[in-house]
């Protein structure tokens, strides 16, 4: 997969977001589910939408597919303003996350419907019906009923009930919430393939950080409402933009603005890695920071270990701060619970983060942080 | 089964009936059951029994009694007499057609209240629908008579009923009167299975129809009114056979000029003539049997 | 197997619940039918200065016998005489009944006084006041015996023969198509006159007749008799007032399609009626004793008059309801109905037709296993005493079957009009009677067709 070749730049867009907001509730009782939302999703991109619930990014996806109305904003399918129109008149095709199977029907006749509904001929919707099937595995279950089958083949029917159209969109709400982690992993795989073999835009949603990150081209991170960040996922793990960016995807330390400017020598969060620190047993590197610290707890996970450690102050005292690190299991020469140890992480693997938090929010605006620059200590 | 030590509270008799069904399980599944099961075996089936049984008495024509001695005429009578089976027909007719249109009317009724209607006017219109059913069967019977007398030159009130002075016009004491008066009398045992049965549609699949190209008639026929069959044919056998046994409203609504299963039952049964009437009432069981074993298919059964 | 047998076992289930409320309704449904009618169908019979509770004694809850009963129960003298019960009372005038009602009750009867009475009656038969408070023998046979009344109409003959073998009543008024199905099924009893000081004043034209006795002994009290009737509407039939029953059987008239029919088998013998003066040929001499020709004719008459036909009534307040609503232009009736619905305003009239008529002589009967037989009696006795006979034959409009009757009548004609004593008028007026395989009219060469058939075969005209 490797670095995103897509950029915004350099294809047309299949999607457009313009200023997009929904209210809910009434005048007296609003809730803002999204607001203010720009992005542009290029063709054949596998883009997802992450973040927690309630975070607007399913709202986002029913407004795609005209299920919901925007309050404000505009909504453009290859250039084309349908913010307007009815689901039935967009090319774009959903999964459900409960999939939608209509139950009354049978598998073939689930993934025959938008065709029947379009008026294609018997013969030849039966057999493109079939050749869906036959790809995504299920040609011997035509003649079942959805209820007749297992999580994954529904979730199957499901994707091959919407790519049977071929729409210049589709759009995932969370197709593998429902299942277990095995079959998730599997399907993940079989997605993703699917994907590349047809090559229509995929926008997918879901809350699942390690999910997003395996399979997209580039993720938009929403909180509250609104776009976080937007990246390759590379982008979103190395460089989060934001405090809550780096604290949804993956595990990061945020290092208050005290513990930076003691550190780093600048008032401001930064974000850091666990598994960019390392233990040190001798000399520190050129270009590391390096600090000492109490273990307080060592979690075994195989390969690697986690260790909580609580930082000291420069004249030895402990300080309040806390520290997360992932080190391989076996380098833990030397260190024992209770124990001193020193860390240290390459200057370059901390970030300053624009904190999101409400109460000291001083920015919205996503902050890049540069690869290269970074803010140095 | 865990031997738990019973928790105190309990007095030591409690505690011994308790640790009795206990032990044994299927006397208290005995004692649960034995009442429902004796009234279903002694008041239905017995008295169904009874039913066919006192179909085959031979009515005493001076004292108009049943007597013991046995015969089949009353039932050769019920079953190939063209003029009764003529009745039957016209019953079956009448049956089906205010079922047909309870059908057509409580559809997009529910479907309005169902998913159109904001959450709060939902719950005003469900008791609307529910309304009627408070107000005396009679008391309807009549108020549609009233409102369908035609005008008369000669009456004390010469303009008609609401419908004869309103509009001007009024299907009179007829057949139409028949259905207009059962579909309105019905028509709540329709709307509310429909309405149950749209409640539990999971809105997603009305996504997904819109989603895969269906405009929201093609979505309705599609999709709606399949997953409804089986709370259509629930509601189904409401109208049906409420229609089917009425007796009474026939015989107000068109001054007792159309006679329907139910009036020839009851009309019988006054002779009286017992037997007789016995021997028609296994009509209308035969035909909601038929009816009955139809709807199965359909899957009412999981519906009501 | 196992599921289709559990299939089998629910669906005979349901079916026997459904079969149940299919017959159940054949009965109980139509009590509330007649008893709730009034309240609906006729809310305009209310009665001038009504200060009477409405309906109460007249629409009492279906076929159970009430439980409540106001006056002293059992054995004790009715708190209303203040003189003292029983046998020590002097005769006549200071026993409160004797003065005001003419009436004095048998001491021994009224000293086993139940309670409460229950009767099946025709409409009009029992009247406590509700309908119009100047008419009201319920009240004072309460107040005189401490027998509570508890009145279920009967709409046809059939129905209270019905009524009547459920054994719940204590007595019925019947008419003569009733009586000998009764007696012959065993449900009512012989009479003891010598308890009903009454009888002796009864006419003796309706004494000892072939409906109410049987070897010469009674079977119940002579109530009164009258004709059934031809009704029109006066304005509708402003040129010439109709004097035939052609009216209802031919078309050309204006009543064409508002004929008002009584639905009920009995109403084959008004057709017969209508045959005997109108087709000779046929040979009919008694509209009850029909052979299978004669029967046939009267049937394809009815087949024939259905077109006419804009009602078939079967509860009286249908047929005043469409008569004062102008649906209905001519039908049969009875005289009761004619003046409640003069009474609101309908522009009728009643007559009997030249072809004489089919009419009723009623006699009230006690039930074999009656349960208040003490109560039973003084109301056959008090209901054919003067005063009370007199004010039911003038509210009924029918003949009183109690002679002394006439001398009470607010109107001093009624008997005169009403032809109480001239048996001469009766000649022609047909009281109804149960039709038998044995002719009634005392043929022997062939066999009538008898009144299991006649049901038969309304039925199967009316379907």
């Amino acid at each position: 997969m490797g670095e995103s070749t897509i950029t915004g730049a350099r294809i047309r867009p299949a999607v457009q977001l313009v200023g997009l907001r929904k209210v809910f509730g009434t005048a007296a009782n609003e809730v803002v589910a999204v607001d203010d939302v720009h992005l542009e999703i290029g063709e054949g991109e596998f883009f997802s939408l992450l973040g927690p619930s309630g975070s607007g990014k399913t709202t986002v996806l029913r407004m795609i597919a005209g299920f919901e109305l925007p309050s404000a904003g505009a909504i453009l399918l290859e250039g084309q303003d349908v913010t307007r129109l009815a689901p039935y008149d967009r090319d774009v095709n959903t999964v459900f996350q409960d999939y939608a199977l209509f139950p009354h029907l049978s598998v073939h006749e689930n993934v025959e419907y938008g065709l029947k509904v379009k008026g294609v001929k018997k013969t030849e919707r039966r057999r493109r019906a079939g050749e869906m099937l036959e790809s995504v595995r299920l040609a011997q279950l035509g003649s079942r009923r959805p209820s007749q089958l297992s999580g994954g083949q529904r979730q199957r029917v499901a994707l091959a009930r919407a790519l049977v159209n071929q729409p210049k969109v589709l759009l995932l709400d969370e197709p593998l919430g429902a299942l277990d982690l095995k079959l998730r992993e599997e399907l993940q795989v079989e997605l993703k393939q699917v994907q590349r073999e047809v090559g229509i835009t995929f926008v997918f949603v879901t809350h699942d950080q390690g999910e997003a990150l395996s399979m997209s081209n580039r993720i938009a991170v929403f909180n509250h409402g609104r776009i976080e960040q937007v990246g390759s996922p590379r982008d979103i793990y190395d460089h989060p933009s934001t405090s809550f960016v780096a604290g949804f995807v993956g595990t990061s330390n945020l290092l208050n603005a005290a513990l930076s400017h003691r550190l780093f020598g600048v008032d401001a969060v930064h974000s850091l890695r666990p598994e960019r620190i390392r233990l040190v047993h001798a000399e520190v590197a050129d270009g590391e920071t390096c600090v000492s610290g109490t273990v307080t707890d060592i979690q075994y996970l195989g390969a690697d270990c986690r260790l909580r450690v609580t930082l000291d102050n420069v004249d030895g005292t402990t300080s309040g701060d806390r520290m997360l690190a992932t080190v391989a299991s076996d380098g833990l020469v030397g260190v024992a619970l209770g124990g001193p140890v020193r860390l240290a992480w390459p200057r370059f693997a901390a970030y300053t983060v624009s904190s999101t938090d409400p109460t000291t929010d001083q920015t919205t605006d996503p902050m890049r942080v540069d690869f290269t620059g970074g803010t140095p200590p | 089964m865990s031997e738990r030590t019973p928790v105190g509270g309990h007095s030591a008799p409690l505690r011994g009936v308790n640790r009795l069904f206990r032990r044994h399980r299927r006397l208290g599944l005995a004692a649960l059951l034995t009442p429902p099961v004796f009234w279903l075996v002694v008041i239905y089936i017995a008295s169904l029994g009874l039913l066919i049984g006192a179909a085959m008495f031979r009515l005493d024509p001076r004292s108009h009694k049943p007597t013991t001695e046995l015969t089949t005429e009353n039932l050769r009578t019920a079953f190939t007499d063209w003029d009764f089976v003529n009745v039957v027909v016209r019953s079956v007719f009448v049956a089906a057609t205010v079922t047909v249109l309870c059908l057509v009317i409580a559809l997009p009724m529910a479907f309005y209240i169902s998913k159109i209607a904001k959450p709060w006017a939902r719950r005003g219109l469900i008791v609307a629908v529910l309304m009627p059913l408070w107000a005396g069967y009679l008391v309807k019977g009549y108020a549609w008579k009233a409102m369908l007398r035609p005008a008369s030159k000669f009456g004390i009130d010469k303009d008609g009923g609401f419908l004869a002075s309103v509009f001007g016009w009024t299907p009179g004491f007829g057949m139409v009167a028949v259905i207009l008066a059962l579909t309105y009398l019905w028509l709540p045992y329709m709307v509310l299975p429909i309405y149950a049965g749209l409640d539990r549609l999971p809105p997603s699949l009305l996504d997904a129809s819109g989603d895969l190209g269906a405009r929201p008639l093609r979505t309705f026929r599609s999709v709606i009114v399949p997953m409804l069959v089986p709370s259509i044919a629930a509601g189904s056998i409401f109208t049906f056979s409420l229609s089917l046994g009425d007796y009474i409203v026939p015989k107000v609504v068109t001054e007792g000029k159309i006679r329907l299963l139910g009036n020839l039952i009851e009309s019988t049964l006054l002779a009286p003539n017992q037997p007789l009437a016995a021997a028609f009432t296994l009509w209308p069981l035969m035909i909601i049997i038929t009816y009955l074993i139809g709807m199965k298919r359909l899957g009412a059964f999981e519906s009501l | 197997m196992t599921t289709s047998s559990k299939r089998a076992r629910w669906g005979v289930a349901l079916l026997s619940s459904l079969a149940l409320v299919a017959a159940a309704c054949g009965s109980d449904a139509k009590s509330a039918a007649t008893t709730a009618v009034p309240a609906t169908a006729a809310p305009t019979t209310a009665a001038p200065a009504d200060t009477q509770a409405p309906a109460d004694t007249q629409a009492p809850a279906g076929t159970e016998a009430p439980a409540e009963t106001e006056a002293p129960a059992g054995t004790e003298a009715p708190a209303a005489t203040d003189a003292p019960a029983g046998t020590d009372a002097p005769a006549g005038t200071e026993v409160p009944g004797a003065t005001d009602y003419h009436w004095t009750p048998d001491a021994g009867v009224l000293a086993g006084a139940e309670g409460q009475v229950n009767l099946i009656a025709w409409a009009g038969y029992v009247e406590d006041g509700s309908n119009d408070a100047a008419y009201d023998w319920v009240t004072p046979f309460q107040d005189l015996t401490g027998c509570k009344v508890n009145t279920k109409l009967g709409n046809t003959s059939d129905e209270m023969v019905q009524l009547m073998q459920s054994g719940e009543y204590d007595g019925v008024s019947a008419s003569g198509d009733a009586t000998n199905r009764l007696i012959v099924g065993g449900d009512v009893v012989a009479i003891d006159t010598a308890k009903l000081p009454s009888y002796a004043d009864v006419f003796d034209g309706l004494k000892l007749k072939p409906w109410n006795s049987v070897d010469g002994k009674p079977f119940g009290m002579p109530h009164g008799r009258g004709a059934n009737l031809l009704v029109y509407n006066t304005e509708a039939f402003a040129e010439s007032a109709p004097d035939s029953w052609g009216v209802l059987f031919t078309s050309g008239n204006p009543s064409d399609g508002a004929v008002s029919v009584y639905d009920s088998p009995i109403y084959i013998a008004d057709a017969a009626l209508y045959l005997m003066a109108t087709q000779p040929d046929l040979g009919i001499t008694n509209p009850y004793a029909l052979d299978q020709a004669q029967f046939d004719a009267a049937i394809a008459l009815l087949d024939q008059q259905k077109a006419l036909v804009g009602q078939y009534w079967g509860v009286y307040t249908d047929q005043q309801a469409a008569l004062e609503g102008g649906t209905v232009l001519a039908g049969t009736t009875w005289q009761v109905i004619v003046n409640l619905a003069k009474a609101n305003g309908a522009t009728i009239d009643a007559v009997k037709p030249v072809e004489g008529a089919t009419g009723w002589s009623d006699t009230w009967m006690i039930a074999a296993k009656a349960a208040n037989p003490n109560c039973m009696y003084l109301w056959m006795d008090w209901i054919a005493s003067p005063w009370a006979n007199a004010m039911v034959a003038e509210w009924f409009g029918e003949a009183p079957a109690n002679s002394k009757s006439c001398g009470l009548t607010s109107d001093p004609e009624h008997c005169a009009t009403y032809h109480a004593d001239d048996e001469a008028f009766w000649t022609d007026v047909w009281y109804w009677q149960t039709a038998t395989e044995e002719c009634v009219d005392g043929r022997t060469d062939t066999k009538c067709v008898p009144y299991t058939e006649w049901v038969n075969a309304w039925n199967k005209l009316r379907a």
